[in-house]
């Protein structure tokens, strides 16, 4: 068996499916490839791929429905490909269970950083128990203990902002929409109180960021929500 | 097909009661009556009758009298019967012999005959009289219901509101117990059904087929109709004429109604066909600049006669990346545009960060800003803002864009934000670049405007008024203005809007 990771990429656009074969198969991945949704969700379970990069819009089926269809049996990491249209169809299919988007055109060198990042994750989360200790930079955070330090030395943290940090540091690397933070950190009945996690993720960046105004660590994904960044 | 009927039933409680309703409701008995009459006339004269029987000349002239009243209010034919019946009872009981119609004396021949004449005579011209004013009357009365349909008609703007008004006075008109205007559908416009009822009247019609028929006749067809419950019957000429006419006044104003809606529609197709067609030959020469600077770069890149270096091929490559960022751009603000010209464009609000937006605006157009100095003095600590994440995006980036275009390289555009005194934003994107002459600074935010001076510069002249639409949209105001060593940019965002009040934007206390 080959230890070269294999993609699937689910998308109708013959031009992109051309490029993206070409490109991937050059970075030394495998990839097969699939223009249609039920093609698409055959193909994962005959292949078992490690990575799937699937477009929002396919001719039979929309591209949230066949990332629902996945979810149900496999927790293969799923790259959203879109056009900047469809951003509400983004923000289910990453509720739905997708780990990352990408924004049609988007470049070569961004699609292959979050694949690396995508493939990293899912390799944590089979790998036995995940890690306890986050490295971000000079931020190190504890989840066992509830500490984190900056530099070596400790920050205060106010329960929720301990919550809040955890949640996004336990999902590294994935993009987290503002809903599925809400409600996981806060009551569900707050789910669309933007403005708690706004101020929140002000607080926790003046805590822990170098500079809160270009942040590193809790990035924005604008118009979705944040992703928590680690050190490669 | 399927028809599509708006049914609004109206209810009218009529006051007017007509005394003469129930008398006219059986046909022939205005002859009956007019029996009876003579029979209570002979009644009363009889106790009057002299043994001498030269009495019948005076009596004759009585006997006009039944003969007149009949006339008068039954009209020409009971007044005849009466006339000859009143001729038959002076004879039987007035002209001897009693209780024969045998008269014996020629000067009785001659009272008899003259009385014939004489009631017949007198009672056919009050019988006319009396049908010529009651014609006049039916003819004033339909005049001023005409007159009130007209009143009602004119100036509607509206299909429901004619048809209503149209169901209404011929309710009131006719005195009918319930009328439907029934309409069929037009072109997109919907088929109306009116109906309405007067309540006030015993109803005898339920879900019966209506008495009256009358159709709505245009000159291109059929229209719909007029459909009249009415218990009283028949329509007499008079009324049927003013159903007609009322038809007719209905069907002039339905169409002049839909004349002067055509109209308006073909206006707004024109005046969106020439906006399309200006935009088609703004936008074919701005997608095809940045085609051609890829297409020569690109080409460029692979041919084999040239070997280039690696400062050359990094030039070229950049110059592809920064055309098809311009092409994704320009994409982004034609749809926009479209949304705005179709209405659509309606903010998807959440909570806000003005800094992130900016941060995020900046990264996106890292490419573009490189040859000038961008400087952000915008506060991550300004109060969130309820706008459209994206739609502020785009209005920063078509701001930015502009003025990296028209203001000179290695120059400063700067980026500042603040809050004013109460429930608003302001945000100042400001350049180095050119001024703009005092009388366009408003006409620079109208689509396809460019300032004529700077011919050279690319853009579909789209950008600020998509910005000047997401603005107002967003109910805020943006201007320009020229300053002392350059230009800028200005716009204002509510902090605060219906389901985003401000209290929600501050600082949450923490626990």
């Amino acid at each position: 068996m080959s230890t070269q990771p294999h993609i699937l990429v689910i998308d109708d656009e013959a031009q992109i499916l051309r490029a993206l074969r070409t490109i991937l198969t050059a970075k030394q991945f495998r990839v097969s490839v699939a223009s249609r949704g039920e093609e698409g969700l055959a193909l994962a379970a005959a292949q078992s791929p490690d990575l799937i990069i699937l477009d929002l819009s396919l001719p039979d089926m929309d591209g949230v429905e066949v990332c629902a269809r996945l979810r149900e049996w496999t927790q293969v990491p799923i790259i959203i490909l879109s056009v900047r249209e469809s951003e509400r169809d983004k923000v289910i299919a990453l509720d739905k269970g997708a780990d990352d988007y990408l924004t049609k055109p988007f470049g070569i060198e961004e699609l292959l950083a979050r694949i690396r990042v995508a493939l990293r994750h899912s390799a944590q989360s089979i790998g036995s128990q995940k890690s306890q200790i986050i490295n971000a930079g000079s931020v190190v955070i504890d989840l066992a203990l509830h500490q984190v330090t900056r530099d070596g030395e400790e920050i205060k943290l106010t329960a929720t902002e301990f919550k809040l940090l955890a949640y996004l540091a336990a999902n590294a690397g994935r993009v987290l929409t503002n809903q599925s933070i809400l409600s996981h950190v806060w009551e569900p009945a707050d789910i669309d109180r933007v403005e708690y996690l706004r101020v929140y993720i002000r607080q926790l960046r003046k805590k822990l960021e170098e500079d809160p105004d270009h942040p590193c660590i809790i990035r924005n994904e604008p118009g979705i929500g944040y992703r928590f960044m680690v050190d490669d | 097909m399927r028809l599509e009927f708006h049914l609004e039933v109206i209810i009218i409680h009529m006051m007017r009661v007509n005394p003469f309703r129930k008398i006219r409701t059986f046909p022939g008995i205005e002859y009956l009556l007019a029996i009876l009459l003579t029979g209570l006339f002979t009644l009363i004269f009889l106790p009057f009758r002299s043994n001498g029987g030269q009495d019948h000349t005076i009596l004759s002239q009585l006997y006009l009298l039944p003969v007149v009243l009949s006339s008068l209010f039954w009209g020409l034919g009971p007044g005849a019967l009466v006339a000859v019946l009143s001729f038959l009872a002076l004879n039987y009981f007035f002209v001897p012999p009693y209780y024969t119609l045998l008269v014996h004396q020629t000067q009785d021949i001659l009272v008899l005959i003259v009385f014939l004449g004489v009631s017949i005579t007198i009672g056919q011209l009050v019988g006319r009289v009396s049908k010529s004013l009651a014609e006049s009357h039916a003819r004033e009365h339909e005049a001023i219901h005409l007159y009130e349909l007209t009143m009602h008609l004119a100036g509607l703007q509206d299909e429901q509101d004619i048809v209503s008004a149209l169901a209404e006075q011929t309710l009131i008109a006719l005195r009918a117990r319930r009328v439907d205007v029934l309409v069929e559908a037009q072109g997109d416009g919907p088929a109306r059904h009116i109906r309405m009822e007067d309540r006030s009247q015993p109803s005898r019609f339920q879900n019966e087929t209506p008495t009256y028929l009358c159709p709505l006749e245009s000159s291109h067809g059929l229209l719909g109709e007029i459909q009249v419950w009415r218990e009283r019957t028949p329509l007499v000429p008079a009324e049927a004429r003013m159903m007609h006419t009322f038809a007719s006044q209905g069907v002039t104003a339905l169409e002049r109604l839909r004349l002067s809606q055509a109209a308006s529609r073909s206006r707004l197709l024109e005046e969106s066909d020439r906006f399309k067609s200006s935009l088609l030959s703004s936008v074919s020469h701005e997608l095809r600049t940045p085609l051609a600077t890829i297409k020569a770069a690109v080409t460029s890149l692979r041919s084999e006669t040239v070997a280039w270096d690696s400062v050359a091929r990094d030039d070229l490559m950049a110059a592809i990346e920064e055309e098809t960022d311009h092409l994704n751009q320009l994409v982004g603000n034609l749809l926009n545009m479209s949304r705005i010209e179709a209405g659509a464009l309606k903010p998807e609000r959440s909570w806000n960060s003005l800094a992130d937006i900016v941060a995020s605006t900046l990264e996106r157009m890292r490419q573009q800003t490189q040859k000038h100095q961008i400087e952000v003095n915008v506060s991550a600590d300004l109060p969130l803002v309820p706008v459209d994440y994206f739609q502020i995006e785009q209005v920063f980036i078509n701001l930015i864009s502009n003025s990296t275009k028209y203001s000179p390289e290695r120059t400063k555009i700067i980026i500042h934000a603040e809050r004013l005194n109460g429930n608003m934003l302001q945000v100042t994107v400001s350049n180095q670049g050119p001024h703009v002459d005092a009388e366009n600074l408003e006409r620079i935010f109208d689509k396809f405007y460019r300032v004529t001076a700077a011919d050279k510069v690319t853009g579909a002249g789209l950008g600020l008024s998509i910005c000047k639409g997401i603005i107002e949209a967003h109910g805020g105001r943006i201007w320009a203005e020229n300053l002392a060593l350059g230009f800028a940019f200005h716009f204002t965002l509510p902090l605060s809007v219906e389901g985003f009040p401000l209290e929600a934007g501050r600082e949450v206390v923490d626990e």
